[in-house]
């Protein structure tokens, strides 16, 4: 393995809530390396934003983070940092792309302004150079006429451009790690096909390690190197992207697959949704978060919570995966 | 956002027979130009201001007489040649009064706002922003300031530290604090949770930095919209006081002062009380408009753009 950028162990992220702790993300742990894409994969609710904003050291002021949690970045600690230490990392080590471009840019600020400004801080930069590199940056992210955009604002601009903006400026420092917090959700269809080219392309240029965090099972399938399936705040299952497709052990993540529709399938076939809703992550079930929902679950499940463990690369967490029981049949 | 302007097409009354869109778009864009320009409620006190200011900013390049000239022959005479609005109960001459008069008015009516929203615009954003104690500690202490009646603090000023023209403007832009700190508090709660400020974090932004350079381009438009309701009441209120003789000290002329001063004559020349009301009356009604006037551009620019 070449040489790692991120390094996630142990790490709870709680809130403190007028009903008690809300865990968010329980006993998650992951490594990224260089040049790699993780996919990061669960419901609403299942704590994968909270898990990119626990990397970001993003957090609102309620949260709580385990003590034996770590997240290293380049080696460096983050959850024991300063807010000044992280400020120098967020922008020129770390960057995030937002779901919502609407929202993520300012509204009352030019395109390039908003560049320029990430530039001045962490670069140091002059007025000048700062703007011709800002219309560099604006024409690597695929803005047509960048020398025009770039004194617009953002009103005047389409959400996948807007995307493409926010884009340019996450990776104008050139973070060594990317995390892209559901990029496309709030695309048109056929944006989302672009911006994640774009993203994949600006990641592979860089070499930069990237988080992919999605609820979409087929976005993750081209252009990840490995997936996080999250289920209730925990890792429920981890692989290479093929062997996960090809090899589905956790009822989860079978089910997850299952709910895409297919272009094969007939006219008026009922989505396989998934029954019930995600667990209360302040009272959580006992044993297997997802035994509720499970079609396999037995009493064994309800009574301990399964460990993520598998041999290589491929760890789930079930007691009853799905691969052995068929081939137990 | 601030208007509820209809959409284009919902502003037009019916237009008779279902003709081309073109037609009606055109039609739509002619009353949206209509609407929006300034229009003679706006250029007309604009007008009378613009007279007010360059008749005050020059007033020592007029050829009048001093404001405090006192012309023996010519006591409480009517308009005549000499002196083209007629002479108060010291014979001084009331057009240069008035002029210079225009001085105070206008200074107190500008640096009063700006002084009170500056300091309300701080003490907001640190509230809205950091919420907390820091919220909790601006917000007592603003309802203390509002328990005081504002007399009280002006009198007070005013009895502490005299008349000068400097105390005048800071004792009264006290008074604009307290609504200039919950409209900028309001504003920034309402953008410090938007997904931009956070984008800048994440981009290594300080707070400082995300309060000046995201927040507050934000913010500054119900404020500037406030500081244009401010000026007029600003200029009222320093009238009232130099009417009660709380304003600047004696010899220096102000409206309220030479309306005070024409109190006393009303029977005899009632010209003297007249004409510093009339003027008064009308800046402060010129002021009322420009502002209704550029409130409603602002608020169209903003519905623009978003």
């Amino acid at each position: 393995m070449s040489d790692t950028i991120l390094e996630v162990s142990h790490q709870d992220t709680a809130f403190n809530t007028s009903r008690g702790l809300l865990q968010a993300v329980n006993d998650v742990s992951f490594t990224l390396e260089r040049g790699r894409t993780l996919g990061v994969v669960g419901e609403s609710g299942s704590g994968k934003s909270v898990l990119s904003r626990s990397v970001m050291r993003l957090l609102p002021p309620n949260a709580v983070t385990g003590e034996s949690s770590s997240i290293k970045l380049n080696g460096q600690e983050l959850n024991t940092m300063t807010e000044r230490q992280l400020r120098r990392l967020r922008g020129p080590e770390m960057a995030i792309v937002f779901q919502d471009p609407m929202t993520s840019l300012n509204p009352v600020m030019r395109i390039g302004a908003q560049i320029t400004e990430v530039l001045r801080l962490h670069l140091g930069m002059a007025k000048k150079p700062a703007r011709a590199r800002a219309i560099e940056l604006l024409g690597k992210v695929g803005l047509p006429q960048p020398d025009i955009r770039v004194d617009q604002y953002p009103h005047q601009l389409s959400g996948g451009m807007r995307q493409r903006v926010a884009i340019a400026i996450a990776i104008a420092c050139e973070p060594s790690l990317l995390i892209a917090d559901e990029p496309t959700t709030a695309l048109d269809v056929t944006v989302q096909a672009e911006i994640l080219d774009l993203l994949q392309n600006m990641t592979k240029e860089r070499n930069m390690a990237m988080i992919l965090i999605t609820h979409d099972m087929g976005v993750v399938a081209g252009r990840c190197d490995d997936v996080t399936v999250m289920y209730a705040g925990r890792i429920v299952e981890k692989a290479p992207v093929r062997e996960l497709f090809h090899n589905t052990r956790m009822p989860y993540t079978a089910a997850l697959m299952a709910s895409i529709p297919r272009i094969t399938d007939d006219p008026h076939r009922k989505l396989d949704a998934i029954d019930g809703r995600p667990p209360d992550l302040i009272n959580p079930p006992s044993g297997c978060a997802f035994a509720p929902r499970c079609k396999h679950a037995d009493e064994g499940c309800s009574a301990q919570v399964p460990a993520l463990i598998g041999e290589g690369t491929h760890q789930s967490a079930c007691l009853k995966p799905l691969g052995q029981k068929e081939a137990a049949a | 956002m601030v208007e509820t302007s209809s959409s284009p097409a919902g502003a037009l009354p019916s237009q008779g027979p279902a003709s081309a869109t073109a037609d009606k778009n055109e039609a739509a864009i002619a009353a949206h130009k209509k609407r929006n320009k300034l229009g003679l409620y706006f250029w007309i006190p604009m007008i009378w201001l613009i007279i007010v200011l360059v008749a005050a900013l020059g007033a020592p390049y007029w050829g009048l007489p001093p404001a405090d000239e006192i012309d023996w022959m010519n006591i409480k005479v009517p308009p005549n040649d000499a002196h083209p609005l007629g002479t108060d109960s010291l014979g001084r001459d009331l057009l240069s009064r008035l002029i210079w008069g225009a001085r105070v008015s206008l200074t107190v009516g500008f640096a009063a706002p700006f002084i009170g929203v500056g300091l309300g615009l701080i003490l907001g954003m640190v509230a809205g922003y950091y919420r907390g104690w820091a919220d909790e500690i601006i917000g007592i202490a603003i309802d203390t300031w509002l328990a005081i009646p504002g007399l009280v603090i002006l009198l007070l000023f005013s009895v502490i530290f005299g008349g000068s023209l400097f105390m005048v403007c800071f004792s009264l832009g006290l008074l604009f604090i307290p609504t200039a700190a919950r409209i900028t508090r309001a504003a920034t709660l309402n953008y410090a949770n938007r997904e931009f400020v956070l984008a800048a974090r994440a981009m290594g932004a300080s707070d400082f930095r995300i309060l000046r350079r995201e927040l507050f381009p934000n913010i500054i438009w119900p404020l500037i919209a406030f500081v244009l309701i401010d000026i007029p009441i600003a200029i009222v209120i320093e009238g009232a006081l130099s009417f009660l003789g709380l304003s600047v000290k004696a010899p220096t002329p102000s409206w309220g002062g030479i309306i005070a001063e024409g109190r006393e004559i009303l029977e005899t020349s009632p010209h003297v009380a007249l004409y510093p009301t009339l003027v008064m009356f009308l800046t402060v009604l010129s002021f009322n408009l420009v502002g209704d006037a550029i409130r409603r551009r602002l608020a169209d620019v903003r519905e623009g753009a978003i």
